[in-house]
C-alpha cells in the first residue's frame, strides 16, 4: 500500500498525469467529432444538419439584402448582397410626388437554418450634394409609415431618435419564415415646400430679399439594418452582441 | 518538487474549466443592410408675355426649363367704363369665382400655357392710340401639390414658412 502511495505521489507520476490531462483535453473534441462524423457517414450519409446563420431584409415583398452564412461553400464564407432601398418607388420616368404616398414594404425573413431574434435599425436624414448630413433639416418630414408596433414590433423608445429609430421583433422569427410588415408607406410631407430661407440684400437704397427653399436641391435618406442573433441563450447572445437586456420567455422577446 | 505539482495540476483543473468558454462567447450574429435617396427640386420661375392686337391682350405664361410643375392663374383690370371679354380656342381656361381665370393643366418646367386672350370692349368709335387704356394683367403661379393618393392639387392659400432672415443692415 504504501509502495502505491509512493508511486501516486511521486513527481514523475504527477507530471505525467498532467500530461494526460492536456492530451486528453485536446483530443476529446476531436473525438467527439470522428464520432460523429462516422455514425452520420454510416446512417445518414445525406443528412447533415448545418447550423447556418442568415438574414435578408425585404422590400414589397421581394429579397433586397442579405447575409448568409454557407457553409457548403469551400471557404465557409458569408453570402450576402446589399440592395439600393426605394429603387423601385417611383414609376419609370416619374418625378417625386411630395405628399403622396407611396408603397414602401419592409419586413424580414430567416434565411438561415437556425432560429433567430431580430431587431431593425431605421435611419432617416438629408444631404447636400457632397453627401454630408443637413441637421438643421427635420427627419420627421421622411414619414416612413411603421405598423405592427407593439403586437410585433417593440419600439425601443430609449435607443430612438428623430433619426434613428430601433425596433425589436417580439418574436422568435423560425427558419425560412418572414416577420409581418415593420413598415408600409413612404411621403415626403408638404411641409418641405414651404420652408424658405429669405437673404436681404441693400443695394443702391433698394432692399431686395430673396427667397429660397431650404429642401432645394438636397437629398432624403432612409436606411435600413436587420441585425439577427441566435435562438439559444437568447438574453445573453442579446446583450453580449447588441447591448441591450431583454427578457426572452416562451420565445416571446421583452424589452428591460 | 511538490509546489510544482500543485501548480501543475491547478493548471490543468483551470484549463479543464475554460475549456468551454470559447464556445460561450461566441454567438452566431448576422445583419443585412440597405439605403436609398431621392433629390427634392423645388422652387419655380415662370414669366409672362403679352403680345397686343385689335384689342385684344393675348397672354401665355412660361415656366424655366428647371422649375418645378406649377399651376397658373391669371386677371386683368381696367377702368370700369370698359369691358373685358376672356376667351381661348383650347378650353383650358376656365373662370373662378374670385374673378381669376386657372389654367387646367399642369405646367411643367420648360413647357408654356395656351393663349389666354383678353378683349377690350366698349372701346369709344375713333380711339387708335392703344398706350391710352391702362388693361393691367396680373398672373400667379403656385407649385402642384399632391395628396396622399397621388391626386394632384393647387394650394392657392399656402404661405411661405421663413424662420430666419440672413443678411442685411
Amino acid at each position: 500500500m504504501d509502495k502505491v502511495k509512493k508511486m501516486i505521489t511521486s513527481p514523475k507520476v504527477s507530471v505525467a498525469a498532467f500530461v494526460l490531462a492536456v492530451g486528453l483535453l485536446l483530443f476529446s473534441s476531436i473525438g467527439g467529432a470522428r464520432a460523429a462524423l462516422t455514425y452520420y457517414s454510416e446512417n445518414y450519409s445525406t443528412r447533415v444538419e448545418m447550423f447556418d446563420i442568415g438574414v435578408t431584409l425585404q422590400e414589397n415583398g421581394k429579397s433586397l439584402s442579405w447575409r448568409n452564412y454557407d457553409t457548403n461553400a469551400s471557404d465557409g464564407t458569408w453570402d450576402e448582397s446589399a440592395g439600393r432601398l426605394l429603387s423601385t418607388m417611383l414609376p419609370k420616368g416619374e418625378d417625386l410626388k411630395i405628399g403622396a404616398k407611396y408603397t414602401e414594404e419592409l419586413d424580414v425573413r430567416n434565411s438561415g437554418t437556425i432560429n433567430q431574434y431580430v431587431r431593425v435599425n431605421i435611419y432617416k436624414y438629408w444631404v447636400d450634394a457632397d453627401g454630408n448630413k443637413l441637421r438643421n433639416l427635420s427627419p420627421d418630414l421622411i414619414k416612413l409609415n411603421l405598423v405592427n408596433l407593439k403586437k410585433d414590433w417593440i419600439l425601443d423608445e430609449e435607443a430612438s431618435t428623430p433619426e434613428r429609430t430601433v425596433l425589436y421583433y417580439s418574436k422568435l422569427l423560425e427558419s425560412g419564415t418572414v416577420t409581418p410588415l415593420f413598415a408600409d408607406s413612404l411621403i415626403i410631407d408638404e411641409m418641405v415646400a414651404t420652408k424658405v430661407t429669405q437673404t436681404r440684400t441693400e443695394e443702391n437704397g433698394y432692399t431686395t430679399i430673396t427667397t429660397t427653399y431650404d429642401y432645394d436641391g438636397v437629398s432624403f435618406c432612409v436606411e435600413a439594418k436587420v441585425d439577427a442573433v441566435q435562438e439559444h441563450n437568447a438574453e445573453d447572445a442579446i446583450w453580449s452582441a447588441w447591448g441591450r437586456r431583454v427578457a426572452v420567455k416562451n420565445n416571446v422577446l421583452k424589452l428591460k | 518538487m511538490k509546489k510544482n505539482t500543485m501548480i501543475l495540476a491547478a493548471l490543468a483543473v483551470a484549463l479543464t474549466l475554460t475549456a468551454g468558454v470559447g464556445s460561450a462567447w461566441a454567438y452566431f450574429t448576422t445583419y443585412a443592410e440597405a439605403r436609398g435617396s431621392y433629390t427634392l427640386d423645388l422652387g419655380d420661375k415662370t414669366t409672362v408675355s403679352e403680345n397686343f392686337s385689335d384689342w385684344t391682350k393675348h397672354v401665355s405664361i412660361a415656366s424655366d426649363a428647371d422649375s418645378e410643375p406649377v399651376y397658373i392663374r391669371v386677371k386683368a383690370f381696367c377702368g370700369s367704363e370698359y369691358n373685358l371679354v376672356y376667351s381661348d380656342t383650347t378650353g383650358k381656361w376656365t373662370p373662378g369665382e374670385d374673378g381669376y381665370y386657372y389654367y387646367s393643366d399642369i405646367v411643367k418646367g420648360g413647357e408654356s400655357t395656351d393663349i389666354l386672350d383678353i378683349k377690350i370692349e366698349n372701346v369709344p368709335e375713333g380711339m387708335e392710340d392703344a398706350s391710352s387704356f391702362n388693361v393691367v394683367v396680373i398672373y400667379e403661379s403656385t407649385p402642384v401639390r399632391y395628396r396622399e393618393d397621388g391626386t394632384p392639387y393647387a394650394d392657392w392659400s399656402a404661405k411661405l414658412n421663413s424662420s430666419r432672415v440672413e443678411g442685411g443692415v
